[in-house]
């Protein structure tokens, strides 16, 4: 036996050494076999070629866009690692792309940073839409799903709109730049808000989508933009400068219509009612003044002492006593003088007679809202509108002026 | 492109009938003053109402050569 005996757990530790330091990060391709998610959310799958066969783990907290398959062929980056308690060496993967589409993804994501970095995406300069817009644009191709989609959508939502159409390619060579040319020349027109899109589609059809020169197009646009490509699975980089996101075109159409038509309907009969129940209020106030100024002790006074005056004075005649037709003149005059009085009492005369509305903070006051010191005043004219403060107050009942000297 | 027109928009339509709809509310105009906002808000919903079951969406196109039609 000599000393260089290593026990399991060493010899484990140098070959985790010799693999993540040796030879560390890596990028692989292969074909994805055995492929798992575990319910925790971490995947475990082989990588295999014709010839050889590598374990990979790609922990829950990386980001994966696609759903791996059996027999798919990716291409991996991460770093090799050895899992002790099986003696296993496997790749810790960070990132996994469909080979296939790998180029794609990485100008996808090289461009995406790249915006990212200019600020393109920052929320502080996404705009709100418009609530009622007069005019919507809409850039996408003439034919297809999308423009229906829109167009049916504020037909039946807000038809009060215009909508403004500038057909473009959305895809194949040209797209990008035709969609670009087309937010552009949206920039003249009335249009208030842009949906920008078309539906949805493989990674290359929506293409245009990802060009830096839509992305600019969009970030320069000073019209609000809502970008609407593709399904809710599919982000494009044009989702990102966008204002505003939406799924698919329908959504876009809703969102450049936030407040339906319908909704419009509901609000003005909201203010009809409003109105109708403001106006019956105001005459039931006033219909009830006036009810009870009539069954008030001022007016049936009033007629009590009109039937006496007359009485008297009829007895005085029919007794034939001339000697005191003064007296009876006297009372004639009392009568008609009674009678001015209360037909001049309607409540609305006042104001000509010379009398002054009182209203203090905007609201009439009646006889029993108490005045004090200090307090600012209206007194409203037939013609002519004061401010007053009040200087003293003293408690006085109007039949002590009415009656104090009656009889 | 749609033809212009001096007529109020449809904001400045519903501001005015939320004007009115306080003014009323509040009832301290005089009562003439009153009642010529409550027609004027009245035959203003009217109009309204009748402006947003009539309208029919204007769509207009402007050049753009879709190549892929």
């Amino acid at each position: 036996m000599n000393d260089n005996v290593l026990s399991v757990s060493e010899l484990t530790g140098v070959i985790r050494h010799l693999l993540t330091e040796g030879i560390g990060d890596v990028s692989v391709s292969g074909e994805i076999s055995n492929y798992k998610q575990h319910s925790s959310g971490h995947r475990y799958f082989s990588l295999k070629d014709d010839d050889a066969q590598i374990a990979g783990v790609m922990w829950k907290s990386r980001t994966l866009r696609f759903v791996p398959e059996d027999g798919m062929r990716v291409v991996v980056h991460g770093r090799l690692s050895v899992y002790p308690p099986q003696g296993r060496y496997q790749i810790d993967v960070t990132a996994m792309t469909p080979a296939g589409l790998g180029d794609l993804h990485l100008a996808f994501e090289a461009l995406k940073r790249k915006l990212d970095a200019k600020g393109y995406f920052a929320l502080a300069r996404k705009r709100d839409l418009p609530t009622l817009p007069h005019v919507i644009g809409v850039i996408t191709s003439k034919t297809g799903a999308a423009i229906q989609d829109v167009l049916s959508t504020i037909r039946l939502r807000f038809p009060i709109a215009t909508v403004i159409v500038r057909p473009a390619m959305v895809q194949g060579d040209g797209a990008a730049e035709d969609v670009a040319q087309a937010i552009k020349e949206m920039q003249g027109s009335k249009a208030e808000v842009l949906i920008v899109g078309r539906g949805g589609g493989s990674i290359e059809d929506l293409w245009a989508f990802n060009t830096e020169v839509v992305a600019d197009a969009i970030y320069h646009s000073e019209i609000p933009v809502i970008s609407a490509v593709g399904h809710e699975t599919d982000f494009t980089i044009a989702d990102f400068v966008a204002d505003v996101r939406a799924a698919t075109p329908t959504a876009a159409a809703m969102l450049a219509t936030p407040t339906p038509v319908a909704e419009l309907l509901r609000v003005v009969d909201e203010y009809a009612m409003r109105m109708r129940e403001a106006m019956v209020d105001t005459i039931t106030e006033l219909s009830d003044m006036t009810e009870e100024f009539l069954q008030g002790g001022r007016a049936r006074r009033l007629t009590e002492r009109i039937h006496l005056y007359m009485q008297r004075a009829d007895d005085l005649e029919q007794r034939g006593l001339t000697s005191i037709r003064h007296a009876i003149d006297l009372m004639r005059h009392r009568v008609d003088h009674a009678v001015v009085l209360c037909t001049t009492l309607h409540p609305l005369a006042p104001l000509r007679r010379g009398f002054a509305m009182i209203e203090r903070n905007g609201a009439v006051l009646n006889a029993a809202s108490p005045l004090s010191i200090d307090d600012t005043i209206t007194l409203r004219r037939a013609h002519d509108v004061s401010t007053a403060t009040i200087t003293s107050t003293t408690q006085q009942d109007i039949t002590e002026i009415t009656h104090g000297k009656e009889d | 492109m749609a033809k212009k027109t001096d007529q109020p928009t449809i904001e400045q339509q519903l501001k005015r009938l939320e004007e009115i709809a306080m003014l009323l509310d509040a009832g301290d105009a005089p009562l003439d003053e009153q009642l010529r906002s409550y027609e004027e808000g009245m035959a203003l919903a009217k109009q309204c109402r009748e402006y947003l079951a009539a309208a029919e969406l204007r769509i207009t196109s402007i050049s753009g050569d879709d190549a892929s039609v």
